[in-house]
């Protein structure tokens, strides 16, 4: 349960900051070629989990993976990725931002898209700063948007499964035990169907009342306009 | 009109997006690479950015190791059944929700929406358990019957048919037109963006999908792509070139037909913001 508990915070929080940078920074209007970036930002949501933990498994590769050559640039040397339990949910943690961050960018974009300008032209006439626009403006007029991507990020990360049965199978050391995998490997390898069941219930009950967490902690501070 | 910030910081941010871009795409160059590589070239530190190879022969060898033909020949037969099933069954029973006023409607629609919140792990178990009893596993029933309806195709195509105006189909109505044809001519033809989301939706979906097919099928001829181009056969493990070869089979046509239909799909998200 730990494992799933850093599993979340570990991707939730950065894939939801990295998405909402992007998106601010496709939402400028001078740039050329949006359409086309977006585009390339959001090819790893379609693409299979599958697909992308066989290629992760191979960039992660200890002594030929492109990861460790690009670390032994900075001198940092020999990490065995998914083969040492210090490493290894890091590894996976990587895996799952980045393959949410162009989820998020385009929530964000949509978020982004239905503030009005003249607010920005009202504050710029006044000489606010875009640091200050952003986080005076954009900020507090996209926390509906925030708490919604939040919460679907919460979600999905509460569901990882495929990228730990391709990549470490829970290991090494059952430093990636998340529950969906400890779930499956009850029901499907010790076919323990009535506890694998138990767990499920279990999961299912946790989602929701931290859900409902969210919601009340939100409140107040989500402006709806 | 927003004037533009000087030169010297537009290069820096095109730079920034540009770089972001690059890094975020490298795994998929990389898999590219290492499908045209022979097992020495990938195997060299440093390694190198360019292919070695020119012709397909670590996709013919992976094709030899693994029935990969046979894995998408069996994804495409499943995921394009579920997808035409779907088409039918979500329309009907979104086109019922969204018209016609019977008794518990509200209800029937709140226990729908109440399923989108289960995630499919929670139900995984008992769902066995269901295919099991009916005798299907190891066949593609497995795979395509609990998925003929889905409540989120049914809560979007029911949200885009509130939407049309009523009046068309009281004038048909008038015209003596059945409920069934005011649907087949009327409804389906103005549908069809939210048709064609839905399908494509529903087509990654199953294109894509793991868990499942794990579960359910083990007869190795049976297998869907993804399982089949991520389970370990002996002696498959090390050979990162033909890996690299089979991921490529199975994911740089979706890459492709993405690229075709990339609009429809990031407006659906938009809209709806649902699912991945």
């Amino acid at each position: 349960m730990g494992v799933t508990g850093i599993y979340i915070l570990g991707t939730v929080i950065p894939s939801v900051i990295i998405g909402l940078l992007l998106a601010a920074l496709l939402n400028i209007e001078w740039i050329k070629g949006r359409g086309l970036f977006r585009t390339l930002f959001y090819i790893p949501v379609v693409t299979s989990m599958a697909a992308a933990a066989v290629i992760w498994g191979w960039l992660y590769e200890p002594n030929f993976g492109l990861v460790n050559y690009f670390l032994s640039i900075f001198g940092i040397s020999n990490i065995k990725w998914l083969s040492d339990p210090n490493y290894a949910l890091l590894a996976l943690i990587i895996v799952g931002v980045w393959k949410r961050i162009g989820y998020n960018m385009v929530l964000f974009l949509a978020g982004l898209q239905t503030i009005p300008k003249t607010y920005y032209e009202a504050a710029e006439i006044d000489g606010a700063t875009p640091w200050r626009k952003f986080v005076n403006i954009t900020l507090p007029l996209l926390s509906p948007t925030t708490l919604f991507v939040f919460i679907m990020q919460f979600i999905a990360s509460f569901r990882v499964f495929v990228s730990v049965s391709v990549m470490t199978s829970g290991g090494p050391a059952k430093s990636t035990q998340v529950i969906t995998y400890y779930l499956y490997e009850n029901a499907f390898k010790y076919l323990k169907f009535g506890y694998a069941s138990a767990v499920a219930v279990v999961m299912f009950a946790m989602m929701v009342v931290f859900t409902l967490i969210q919601f009340r902690v939100s409140k107040g501070r989500v402006h709806y306009q | 009109m927003r004037r533009k910030p000087a030169l010297p910081i537009r290069i820096i941010v095109y730079l920034a997006i540009l770089f972001v871009a690059i890094i975020i795409n490298l795994p998929f160059f990389w898999m590219l690479v290492t499908s045209f590589k022979t097992e020495d070239a990938a195997f060299s530190i440093p390694p190198s950015f360019l292919p070695t190879i020119f012709d397909l022969r670590n996709f013919v060898k992976a094709f030899e190791l693994i029935p990969l033909a046979r894995y998408i020949w069996n994804t495409l037969f499943v995921a394009l059944t579920v997808t035409l099933l779907q088409l039918i069954f979500n329309s009907l029973a979104a086109y019922g929700l969204a018209r016609i006023r019977f008794r518990g409607a509200n209800v029937v629609f709140m226990i729908l929406i109440g399923t989108l919140m289960v995630p499919p792990e929670v139900t995984m178990v008992p769902l066995y358990v269901i295919v099991k009893q009916f005798g299907f596993i190891d066949k593609y029933s497995a795979l395509i019957v609990p998925f003929m309806s889905s409540a989120f195709g049914i809560f979007l195509l029911r949200q885009f048919f509130m939407g049309i105006p009523k009046e068309l189909e009281e004038a048909a109505i008038i015209d003596g037109a059945s409920r069934m044809k005011i649907f087949v001519r009327i409804i389906l033809p103005l549908s069809k963006p939210a048709l064609y989301t839905m399908a494509l939706y529903t087509f990654l979906a199953h294109w894509n999908e793991y868990m499942w097919p794990l579960i359910v099928i083990n007869d190795a001829k049976k297998q869907m792509i993804q399982v089949g181009i991520s389970q370990f056969v002996s002696g498959w493990e090390t050979q990162w070139t033909l890996r690299m070869a089979a991921s490529t089979t199975a994911v740089i046509p979706i890459i492709i037909l993405f690229f075709f239909v990339q609009k429809q799909f990031v407006e659906g998200i938009s809209i709806s913001g649902l699912k991945e």
